[in-house]
């Protein structure tokens, strides 16, 4: 996805969530105070929607404006200056990495420099490795085993289901190293255990072992 | 005098053996936490709130303050030998840090970083014992008007200062007040924007909600990443400390890193990420070796490291005698002051004389504990760098479970922490940064309360946020700190539009 579409998906995504906010507002009881409970969530609904078409439409004026310079063979030269002249036109990259998303900033560091100029031009040339994307199949899987564990820790308690899901993530990882992954999923599981009920006192689910 | 006084009565019990004790603890951890790249002061914070619940107030935030000044430490090791920050106000450290450890300067580079955050972080706790109390006289005068003026200052800021999009970042705080407004109505205790869910009618939790953000995206896209290409850890054999060069290059950055790093360390919305950019910008831009710099320039970290570790302390002030945060790490400690059911502010100077000014002490003690620790350990940090990814993230998602499940001993709490940690995740995706909604989440109430208070007292009109003179000084202030970076901003591309038209 470019940095364009992501922006669109985003902004459309947050305009549909503030929409979904703001109408949950009008169950709000209404009061007959200055500010009543609903003014702020309201507010907020509003922003959320605002924000969301602002990013959307950025993202398609950007589109249309890279589309229009690689078009023009002239201007295109232009462009390139205006992006690439500072050293390292992913400039964006050296802030941007502290949203987490070097990527898409140092695509659009050009466009968007009047708005990020005041960090990311002045760090001039510095590019800082955008962190690398995993694939989106991987990551639903690890967020369905983190779901599993979540659903079974109370019911089969905190050390089967523990030792279980460190192993788990740990073998697909380096299989190779089962006798390690083993080692580490009950010693940490037991010790964490041992570390809260019997330290902090803060109880951990027993399950079926209790 | 009176300063004076409460400072050497806060040096007394800080040297307490248990005060002692847990300001190293979170000296040492802050540093283990830097160190380890994909979990930062926020998680770290976050995951040992409800460890900090059973014991002192005074202990448990002597020790979660130090693991954030801490963290900044451990940050410039890992950005310097493998050139992934630690935590993010090490980042420009991974540019000149790495190249000066590729060329043989690792230890120069530490060094500096070192004594560079040890003067800063100093000079900034200095600036915090004796700017405090004058504030706390201020904030005497402040009502409802002006706390609501300050706390919509900050959010601003934390969305116009931020690095990156301005809209996403204001996505970002948005979405921490939506958050934060769902659950029953402080004032009326109507249900708001619960969906239907009574579950929901506590709200959502705090530290669940950064637990989630932080530190879940994180360890799940390193565990779904799989084995890449190890990160290659630049040693340092012969290396030499630093050279009496060293050392002169070094102090212009170090004072200019500081000063500029306390400023920005105050100012409400703005953390000390910012100061280390704008500290490596300025340097870049004043140095007369500019060449040098992206290969290795000492003024490229001393100047940031220095600037972040200023900004730790900073960023305490307005905590301390204001009670209002001014980044997602303090506004975790404020979550944690009101968890022991203290006010930062005014009350706490007021009434908690001690514990606030032991706090302030523990803060010389674990900066100096810090240094001492720091260089001749640097090589046992470098060990947890060899720690295998996998045993590393999958061991932060079971603390992180832990955190939640002690909170609120429930399935519902736990659910709530995967819920968000999909949000925080599909965030990050969508490039929104994450920091501004805790801003959010944790000022939200205060906001709204005292919003409602303001228009109760003046019977509804907006008058009192010009007719009072210290919120229509606020108000000047906010608009010369949010026009100015825009005007900045403005001056800046222009020259660099000017410079394309010279250049060709």
């Amino acid at each position: 996805m470019t940095a364009h579409r992501t922006d669109l998906v985003t902004g459309g995504a947050i305009a549909v969530i503030g929409a979904v906010y703001y109408i949950a507002t009008f169950s709000i009881q209404e009061t007959a105070n200055i500010v009543t409970p609903r003014t702020f969530p309201a507010i907020v609904g509003i922003g959320l929607v605002v924000l969301g078409l602002f990013l959307a439409g950025q993202a398609v004026v950007r589109h249309r404006k890279d589309t229009l310079a690689e078009a023009g063979p002239g201007s295109a030269g232009s462009a390139e200056a205006g992006t690439g002249s500072v050293p390292g036109p992913g400039a964006g990259g050296g802030t941007a990495s502290v949203s987490g998303d070097a990527d898409r900033s140092a695509a659009s560091a050009g466009e968007s420099s009047l708005e990020t100029a005041g960090t990311d031009e002045a760090v001039g040339g510095v590019v800082l490795d955008a962190p690398p994307e995993p694939q989106v199949r991987k990551v639903v899987f690890q967020f369905a085993l983190f779901f599993v564990y979540l659903g079974v820790l109370i019911p089969v308690g905190f050390l089967l289901s523990t030792a279980a899901f460190l192993m788990g993530l740990t073998s697909i990882y380096s299989p190779e190293k089962w006798i390690r992954n083993l080692i580490f999923s009950v010693v940490f599981a037991g010790l964490v255990y041992a570390a809260f009920v019997y330290g902090l006192a803060v109880y951990l689910p027993v399950g079926i072992l209790g | 005098m009176d300063t004076l006084i409460d400072l050497g009565g806060g040096f007394a019990s800080a040297v307490e053996p248990a005060s002692l004790a847990f300001a190293l603890l979170g000296v040492l951890l802050g540093t283990v936490v830097g160190v380890l790249p994909g979990i930062g002061p926020i998680s770290a914070i976050a995951i040992l709130i409800p460890v900090s619940f059973g014991m002192e107030p005074v202990h448990g935030l002597i020790l979660l303050c130090g693991i954030y000044y801490g963290s900044m430490y451990g940050g410039s090791i890992t950005a310097t030998l493998i050139k992934t920050p630690g935590e993010v106000a090490s980042a420009v450290t991974a540019i000149e840090g790495y190249e000066m450890a590729r060329r043989g300067r690792g230890k120069a580079a530490l060094a500096t970083a070192a004594i560079g955050s040890f003067l800063a972080g100093t000079l900034a706790i200095i600036g915090l014992t004796f700017l405090s109390p004058v504030l706390v006289k201020l904030a005497n005068v402040f009502g409802a008007t002006e706390y609501f003026l300050l706390m919509a200052t900050a959010l601003l800021l934390a969305s116009t200062m931020s690095a990156g999009s301005r809209a996403k970042a204001l996505i970002s705080i948005f979405i921490g007040l939506a958050v934060g407004l769902i659950g029953l109505d402080f004032q009326t205790g109507l249900p708001r924007q619960t969906f239907g869910v009574d579950l929901l009618s506590d709200g959502i939790d705090f530290t669940i909600f950064a637990m989630a953000l932080f530190a879940i995206p994180e360890a799940i896209r390193n565990l779904a990443l799989g084995r890449g290409a190890k990160d290659e850890i630049q040693g340092f054999g012969e290396d030499k400390w630093m050279t009496k060069q060293d050392w002169q290059r070094s102090t212009g950055p170090w004072a200019r890193g500081s000063v500029l790093g306390f400023i920005i360390g105050i100012l409400p919305g703005v953390g000390p990420s910012l100061a280390s950019f704008m500290s490596y910008i300025m340097e870049k831009r004043i140095s007369k070796r500019k060449d040098e710099f992206g290969h290795g320039a000492i003024e490229g970290v001393a100047g940031p490291e220095a600037a972040n570790n200023a900004g730790v302390g900073g960023a305490m002030i307005p905590l301390f005698s204001l009670g209002i945060p001014g980044s997602a790490t303090t506004a975790l400690l404020l979550f944690v002051f009101t968890m022991y059911g203290l006010q930062p502010g005014p009350l706490i100077f007021r009434d908690d004389t001690g514990l606030i000014w032991t706090i302030i002490a523990s803060m010389y003690i674990g900066n100096i504990a810090l240094i001492i620790l720091n260089l001749p350990l640097v090589g046992v940090f470098v060990k947890l760098l060899k720690m295998p990814k996998e045993i590393l993230f999958s061991a932060i998602l079971v603390l992180v479970v832990i955190g939640a499940y002690a909170i609120e001993f429930s399935l519902f709490g736990l659910m709530m922490l995967g819920i968000f940690g999909v949000i925080g995740y599909l965030m990050e995706k969508g490039g929104i940064p994450l920091a501004p909604a805790i801003l959010a989440l944790v000022l939200v109430p205060l906001l709204e309360d005292n919003f409602r208070r303001m228009l109760q007292i003046s019977g509804g009109t907006f008058a009192p946020l010009v007719t009072r003179p210290v919120s229509l000084s606020i108000i000047i202030l906010m608009v010369l700190g949010i026009v100015g970076p825009i005007v900045f901003r403005w001056w800046v591309s222009r020259r660099k539009l000017l410079a394309d038209v010279t250049v060709s």
